[in-house]
């Protein structure tokens, strides 16, 4: 490039000037977009990397910069999870660095809570100082009284965990809202935290239920990686793929078959497929017996027959088998050939296997019985279960770099999906298909996790503790909730009638990090009432929330991708890898990255040093206690120095590693690890667990303490069906409205984002246009939309418009996240946000405590009838 | 208005100013102004101001009124001169009245048909520019634009000024302010016979050379639409030859309004003789008649469209979003056919309902021009990307006002400085009656 | 070009990485993506169909150009010289792809609609004023022999502008911008008349189409894996396509 000085660029300029002028004039070449001069001055370019600031899969990022301004993204092409590419959300960030309606001074608050805010700018100082004060005023009556809440995480939560524990607030996370009640399913089920996902790239036969393919996550992602590996598993392995979900769309032209399922029927169609592949004999028997509770002999009273092994301290009560080889009941782990069906007499008392009292609890669960439920007909079930059965290949192995492994290309991806009143029951249920099939941990087959790392809440729901009130106000180990997943829905709930739930104490202030409970959370209407109940409310956050805008006293304005935050995993379920999300330039405006954040916080806090201090926990939860690099405690650490320690602490040269090469490969991931079959334990040592016995027996502590029926009816040893609450709504809440993600947004933190905007700006009903027709309704017209408890009777409503699509079912509408809020702008008018109409009490949750994104509506013209 | 001194009054009212024809020109003057503050706002705000937008996504029309107006123009011009060069062709001695009328009338319709582009432009002082300085003249309608529409009107210039030199001439001879004017247009013309005879073959060959010119320009503004691939609905034999009718239909509307006026205006009662009306009229209902027929045949084919798209159009035309405009031209064309039927029938040519029928065919002519151009731009995409709209905005509408307040101050203008009818016919006259 | 509606997600990354290359004002879509549906429930089916310009060896635009603004190059990219476009719209009619846009207004105007008040102080203080703020150098630059000025720096008010196949980019041998962020890769670039290039082994074997062939426009956008929209396809999740008030 020609180097020009500015003094000969500036004279050049000056004899042209005339000239120029006289040519645009006659040209009209004056109405280009404004050039600074800088940029006609030869420009320095660089690349920095970074990760997305946006997914939860932080993909690889190079920020190309020009005189150290941020210009585009690009994919990191050695990254495994996107491979130098990026999708809509990923480029379109750069917008939301720029943006001049960030937060972008500390704030306080200046007028009344409860409505929208007005505000002063403070300085950091002040700032962090009247939330420090307000801490040591409660942490003084009780630490827990401070709540610390945060939405979707984005990298390793290690400096959040430790600044919780430093200050030994009470946490509450997202989850509940996000798939948590089949992440709870499925570690109470094989142990492993996350909900379902195939082993995609050696799967033939998938079963997409409810995974939005085109547009969202399913298990583990954000997005991107699981469309690439599924192209890749089409084009090598024919990969079939069945969308089992009341729309079209999330598979659009991906789905070989659409199975257009009613809202909340996947249990039934679970169970149904259960029925047909026990009918058909689709079992792998070996699998059975050897690695799940299958064979395990159930008592009268329901519970496994047991007997004492060892002796003293070695002393453990196991479940009994019936052993074909010697014709008798033994303990499981003396037991050479056990009998997977069959009814015993043991002791003087009837016992069957629990896979004896499965075939039963299921022999009703026909194809036509769940038609009824699910609205699929018999024989698409039947035909389903067939090909699944056939496709499972039962007791094919196959060789994976060396290792010999069972071969069952079949499997289930469901996602958030699970967020259904059966939501824990059909998540369980909708795993015990590849169960019967021997499928999971298998090549081609069932996965929920990348490794095989059993998560403590398998042997912690093995004896679910159900305690007397008082509760703390997150309900924990209660009569109502006794698998417990931390619903800030529910919390909403405690403080509006603490008595109710027999809790005594609540919570006087919270911090919020990264979440928007009164647009981002159902319901609406209990965050707003809850909220004005925090005597003080501190918010992190990069944009004026609208929770901060109704509720904040203090607003600190964080970074958003312009910080350190890590390490974050970054491989791809092949290949395992590392990387850290760096400032691609300096943070904007006086906003600060997090871990900055806490560290002045905690320093005002007085928590910072010392024993229990902030430093101590960061050493612990990045693991550097105890070694070379461990942050020396009493004074204040650097953040990039934070992360360099940990670098080396991994046997790299430290953080210029990444600097340089945006992302640490560490090399694929071994079968052994990655298959179930052939990790060591198998299974991680997980029994898998067809009979739920802890769950009948945490029923049975329910019902001494005098719980209503709504909170334990569903915990049963197998998934049982029941009609869902919202059915019993009157007849003239005539539609199912559910709730997805697009793939312009992610959740609402991109809402405000204008190049999104712009592709998708308007909140939506989606319908079918039968429906419209019944209706009277055509494309673009406004309606209202009015939601109904079938307990309570109330009544929400929203007002949007409709789009029309036939592919949805035509008793279903959808309203995707994304919209509702009002304090940027770029979304004000954007139309609502569906959380307002959802419920999140009694008969709207899970028994897990998890949120509920279905309730009956009725769609009415205009602003509906009065 | 008295004139200072005492000379001697010109005919046909040039040079004095009469209240109703000052009326007419405050009228048009304000109509002007209006179009000049619509495309002042169109130029400051951007054309964004107009009611277009992009075809595709964004599912607008990126030409709207404006193009409609060029053909309209166009087409008007195309019947002035086409009239004016066969009354003296065929020295169709009736009819010489409006002759020079007829030929104003193309000038102007030219000069307007340009602005008209021009404000379609969105760099407007480029394009009078580039049009000259890259003119690609395979691009038809704008190549033929800076070629061919150019020389068509610096030749109608040339042709309204070489018949109207005798005129010039005689006028010339009298004292009066624009006694100066007359001899500049006159520029040494005497009237001796070598001299109007050598004027007659000039202009004779001129009528002859402006018509295939004509044709040209005409058959590249059907090219404009007709060679457009993607655009269903564009294209179809039939277009030329519609095109070219319709044209005739407006530009003879428009005399027999412009003869009206003069007439009642100066008192013209014989030079513009009903016979003179009845010619027009039987002009008039022979063009639409065959308008008419076209027009059967339009509806035909496009009722039996193939193509999906094409029918979609067609739906959009006959009964849906256009058809409103659609049948309504159709009845403002059927309308004046039936009363031009009537007089003819009847052989009353009233000049009262020869004017409505003159207005409502030109209402007609330029809505078909308009259905010309925008339902194939917004009804016609061939990839699925909806079905788009358009209406004009009011700065377009300004605009629109002021090209015909325009059209008449120019012609109003040009009757206060030169006689906007021939002196007298040539055959009865001599200079020196004249003069007496 | 290659596009392999095999693979595409419908995701409209590829549109993002062209505006926010090109830096194009909001509501113009150089890279366009329709998501269609045909059926009626149950029996639907959905398909994807991003929309470059198809840079045709017959290019009808250039053909009707009166002042030879938009031109061939002789690599078979078809461009738009800013400083000659006089903004007659005449390309845009004729071309029956809907890929070209009119710089209705000032761009700073239409960049307004993002929202990003670009006269902020604080903001100015980082970007230098740029509009917008990620503005790219790149575009200011002259391409090919005749040094024209083509990309997307010359988003003026009343010219009209379209995709350039990143000619900024292609000239230094990189891909364009929709190609390298595509997730699945259902994006392929490169010389369709050499054999051995990228795009020409990919689509060796392969069925293939081209959109409204039959009109003899020739586009070097080559379709794989799919059929061509039929006339029943319906768009659904149209973005908003509003310029300024009107048809907002
Ligand atoms: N109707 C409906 N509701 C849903 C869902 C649905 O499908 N439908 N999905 C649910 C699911 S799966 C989830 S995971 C939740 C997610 O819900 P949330 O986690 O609450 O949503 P986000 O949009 O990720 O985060 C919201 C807040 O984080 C702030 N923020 C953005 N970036 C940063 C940052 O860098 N630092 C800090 N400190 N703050 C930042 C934003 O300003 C915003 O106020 O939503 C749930 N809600
Ligand atoms: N673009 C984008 N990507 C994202 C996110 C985002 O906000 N935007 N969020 C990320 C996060 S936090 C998450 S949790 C994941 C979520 O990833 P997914 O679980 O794949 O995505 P959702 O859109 O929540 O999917 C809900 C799907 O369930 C269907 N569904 C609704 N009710 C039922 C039912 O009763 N039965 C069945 N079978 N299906 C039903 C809906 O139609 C929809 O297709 O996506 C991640 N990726
Ligand atoms: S998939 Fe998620 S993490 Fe990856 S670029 Fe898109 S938003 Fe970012
Ligand atoms: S980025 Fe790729 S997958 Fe996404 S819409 Fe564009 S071409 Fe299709
Ligand atoms: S797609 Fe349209 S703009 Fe592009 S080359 Fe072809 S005709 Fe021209
Ligand atoms: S708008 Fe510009 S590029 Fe298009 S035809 Fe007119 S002058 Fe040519
Ligand atoms: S090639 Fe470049 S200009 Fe064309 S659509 Fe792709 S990104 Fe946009
Ligand atoms: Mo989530």
């Amino acid at each position: 490039m020609v180097e020009i000085s500015r003094r000969t660029f500036i004279k050049a300029t000056a004899a042209t000037g005339t000239t120029l002028a006289a040519s645009k004039v006659l040209f009209e070449t004056v109405d280009s977009v404004a050039q600074a001069e800088a940029l006609t001055l030869a420009p320095t370019e660089d690349r920095v990397f970074t990760t997305c600031w946006i997914g939860k899969q932080d993909c690889g990022m190079s920020a190309r910069r020009i005189d150290g301004r941020v210009v585009k993204f690009d994919g990191v092409d050695d990254h495994p999870r996107n491979r130098g590419t990026l999708c809509p959300k990923g480029q379109a960030q750069i917008a939301s660095i720029y943006d001049p309606h960030r937060v972008k001074t500390p704030l306080v608050r200046t007028n009344a809570k409860g409505v929208p805010g007005e505000w002063r700018r403070a300085s950091w100082d002040e700032a962090l100082e009247l939330v420090a004060a307000k801490y040591r005023e409660v942490a003084a009556d009780d630490p827990k009284l401070v709540l610390w809440q945060k939405g979707r995480s984005k990298a390793k939560s290690f400096y959040d965990k430790a600044f919780v524990k430093a200050i030994g607030a009470t946490k509450l996370g997202h989850g509940a809202y996000c798939s948590d009640t089949g992440y709870r399913a499925i570690e109470y089920t094989v142990g492993l935290h996350g909900v379902l996902h195939p082993d995609l790239l050696n799967a033939k036969y998938v079963l997409s239920w409810g995974w939005n393919i085109t547009n969202a996550g399913g298990n583990k992602f954000c997005w991107l990686t699981w469309p690439q590996q599924m192209v890749q598993a089409r084009e090598q392995n024919g990969l079939k793929i069945v969308q089992i979900d009341p729309r079209l769309r999330p598979a659009g032209p991906f789905a070989d078959e659409w199975v257009p399922i009613r809202p909340a029927g996947d249990l039934a169609l679970a169970l149904a497929l259960c029925h047909e592949l026990i009918r058909q004999g689709f079992l792998d028997r070996p699998y059975l017996t050897t690695y799940t509770n299958a064979p395990y002999l159930v008592g009268e009273d329901g519970l496994f027959l047991r007997e004492t092994v060892g002796e003293g301290d070695e002393a453990e009560e196991v479940p009994l088998v019936w052993d074909e080889a010697t014709r008798r009941a033994v303990p499981v782990t003396e037991a050479t050939s056990p009998a997977l069906e069959g009814e015993y007499t043991v002791g003087g008392q009837t016992a069957k296997t629990a896979f004896e009292l499965f075939t039963e609890h299921v022999a009703d669960a026909t194809p036509e019985w769940a038609a009824d439920k699910c609205d699929v007909a018999p024989d698409t079930i039947r035909r389903i279960a067939t090909e699944y059965g056939t496709n499972a290949r039962i007791g094919a192995t196959t060789v994976v770099d060396g290792v010999e492994v069972p071969y069952r290309p079949v499997g289930i991806m469901a996602y958030h999906m699970a967020q259904q009143e059966l939501g824990f029951p059909a998540l369980r249920a909708m795993a015990i298909i590849p169960m019967l099939v021997g499928a999971w941990g298998a090549v081609g087959g069932q996965l929920a996790d990348f490794t095989w790392k059993i998560h403590k809440n398998y042997a912690k729901f093995e004896d679910l503790k159900v305690e007397e009130p008082p509760y703390d106000f997150v309900l924990n180990k209660s009569k109502f909730f006794p698998i417990n997943t931390g619903f800030p829905g529910i919390v909403a709930r405690v403080m509006q009638d603490p008595a109710k739930y027999g809790v005594e104490k609540l919570p006087r202030m919270v911090i919020l990090h990264m979440v928007n409970p009164v647009t981002s959370f159902a319901s609406q209407a209990d965050f707003l009432a809850s909220y004005e109940k925090f005597e003080f409310v501190a918010v992190i956050s990069p944009w004026m929330s609208e929770t901060a805008d109704l509720f904040a006293d203090v607003v600190l304005p964080s970074a958003t991708i312009e910080k350190y935050e890590g390490p974050l995993s970054a491989g791809d379920g092949y290949i395992d890898a590392k990387a850290l999300r760096m400032p691609p330039m300096d943070p904007l405006f006086e906003s600060r990255g997090e871990i900055d954040i806490y560290l002045d916080l905690t320093e005002k806090m007085g928590k910072l040093t010392g024993e229990g201090g902030y430093i101590e926990h960061l050493n612990k939860e990045l693991k550097l206690a105890g070694t070379e690099f461990e942050l020396p405690d009493g004074s204040r650490p650097d953040v990039r120095d934070i992360f360099d320690r940990w670098a080396k602490m991994e046997g790299l040269s430290g953080i210029d590693f990444f600097e340089q090469n945006g992302v640490w490969v560490k090399g694929p991931i071994s079968p052994t690890k990655r298959y179930g079959y052939v990790t060591d334990p198998p299974f991680g040592g997980a029994v898998h667990r067809l009979y739920g016995e802890s769950l009948l027996k945490a029923q049975r502590l329910q019902k001494e303490m005098g719980a209503d029926e709504v909170y334990w009816r569903d915990y049963t040893p197998f998934p049982t069906w029941r009609t869902p609450t919202m059915e019993a709504s009157p007849p003239e809440y005539d539609l199912y409205l559910i709730s997805y993600k697009l793939v312009e947004h992610k959740q609402s933190r991109t809402s405000m984002v204008p190049l999104l905007t712009e592709l998708s700006g308007h909140q939506r009903v989606e319908m079918n246009p039968a429906t419209a027709r019944r209706l009277g309704l055509k494309e673009g017209d406004e309606v209202t939309v009015e939601s109904h408890h079938a307990l309570t009777g109330e009544t929400r409503r929203v007002k949007t418009v409709v789009r029309l699509t036939e592919g949805i079912r035509p008793d279903v509408v959808g309203m995707p996240h994304h919209f509702g809020m009002w304090t940027h702008p770029a979304n004000k008018d954007a139309g609502p946000t569906p959380n307002t109409l959802y419920f999140t009490d009694e008969g709207y949750v899970g028994m897990t405590a998890d949120a509920v994104f279905h309730v009956k509506v009725r769609v009415m013209k205009g602003g509906g009838a009065a | 208005m008295p004139t200072r001194d005492m000379r001697q009054p010109l005919p046909m009212g040039v040079g004095s100013l009469t209240r109703g024809w000052a009326a007419v020109l405050a009228l048009g003057v304000v109509g002007t102004v209006v179009g000049i503050v619509g495309y002042a706002v169109e130029r400051t705000q951007g054309m964004v101001a107009t009611g277009m937008r992009d075809l595709g996504t964004m599912q607008g029309a990126t030409w709207g009124i404006y193009i409609a107006l060029v053909v309209y123009f166009v087409g008007v011009s195309f019947a002035g001169i086409t009239v004016a060069a066969l009354i003296r062709l065929f020295r169709l001695d009736k009819l010489r009245g409006v002759a020079r009328m007829a030929e104003v009338l193309t000038v102007v319709a030219l000069i307007l048909g340009a602005l008209a582009i021009i404000v379609d432009l969105g760099q407007p002082v480029r394009g009078v520019i580039n049009l000259f300085r890259y003119a690609r003249p395979q691009s038809p309608f704008f190549g033929t634009f800076s070629l061919v529409i150019s020389g068509y009107l610096f030749a109608s210039l040339v042709y309204l000024y070489l018949t109207a030199r005798r005129d010039a001439a005689v006028l010339a001879r009298r004292p009066s302010r624009l006694q100066g004017f007359f001899r500049l247009w006159a520029a040494g013309y005497e009237d001796t016979p070598e001299q109007r005879a050598r004027d007659r073959r000039v202009t004779f060959w001129l009528a002859l050379a402006i018509l295939p010119l004509l044709v040209i320009a005409h058959s590249s503004l059907g090219f404009v639409f007709g060679l457009q691939v993607g655009r269903p609905g564009w294209f179809g034999t039939l277009q030329a030859p519609a095109f070219v009718v319709l044209a005739g239909v407006s530009g003879v509307g428009h005399i027999i309004v412009l003869a009206a006026i003069v007439r009642k205006a100066l008192g013209l009662e014989r030079r513009i003789g009903r016979d003179a009306f009845g010619w027009l009229g039987l002009f008039l209902l022979g063009l639409l008649a065959t308008y008419l027929y076209f027009v059967v045949v339009e509806v035909l084919t496009i009722i039996y469209q193939p193509g999906v798209i094409e029918q979609r159009l067609s739906e959009a035309l006959l009964s849906g979003t256009y058809a409103w405009l659609f049948w309504g031209s159709v009845a403002t064309l059927v309308v004046p056919f039936l009363i031009l039927a009537w007089m003819a029938l009847t052989r009353t040519w009233r000049v009262g309902w020869l004017v409505t029928s003159g207005i409502l065919v030109n209402l007609g002519a330029i809505g078909k021009r308009y259905l010309i151009v925008v339902p194939s731009q917004t009804h016609g995409q061939l990839l699925p990307y909806g079905v788009g709209s358009y209406t004009p905005s009011l700065v377009e509408l300004a605009v629109t006002v002021g090209l015909f307040s325009l059209g008449a101050v120019l012609i109003t203008l040009f009757m206060k400085v030169f006689p906007i009818v021939d002196l007298e016919t040539e055959a009865s006259t001599e200079l020196e009656e004249v003069s007496a | 070009m290659a596009i392999d509606l095999d693979r595409c997600q419908g995701c409209r990354a590829c549109v993002e990485a062209c505006k926010i290359e090109n830096n194009t004002p909001s509501a113009v879509f150089w890279m366009y993506v329709f998501r269609l549906e045909e059926g009626t429930y149950p029996d639907t089916s959905i398909s994807f169909l991003p929309r470059p310009c198809q840079h045709c060896h017959n290019p009808p635009c250039v053909k009707v150009c009166p002042t030879g603004a938009r031109f061939h190059r002789d690599d078979g990219i078809v461009l738009t010289d800013f400083d000659r476009c006089i903004g007659c719209r005449y390309c845009e009619v004729a071309c029956p792809y809907g890929v070209n846009f009119f710089n209705w207004r000032k761009p700073e105007q239409a960049f307004a609609d993002y929202q990003l008040k670009m006269d902020d102080p604080d903001l100015a203080a980082v970007t230098g004023g740029l509009i917008p703020p990620y503005r790219n150098p790149d575009l200011d630059e002259l391409q090919g022999d005749e040094q024209r000025r083509t990309a997307g720096s010359a988003h003026y008010k009343g010219v009209v502008e379209k995709c350039t196949f990143c000619v900024q980019r292609v000239e230094k041998g990189l891909d364009p911008a929709c190609v390298v962020t595509c997730p699945v890769e259902a994006l392929v670039f490169g010389d369709l008349e050499d054999p051995n290039s990228p795009v020409s082994t990919y689509l060796r074997g392969r069925d293939q189409f081209k959109l409204l062939e039959e009109l003899g426009t020739d586009p070097s956008v080559i379709y794989v894996g799919g059929t061509p929209p039929t006339p029943d396809a319906r768009e659904i999740e149209r973005p908003m396509t509003g310029v300024g008030n009107a048809n907002a």
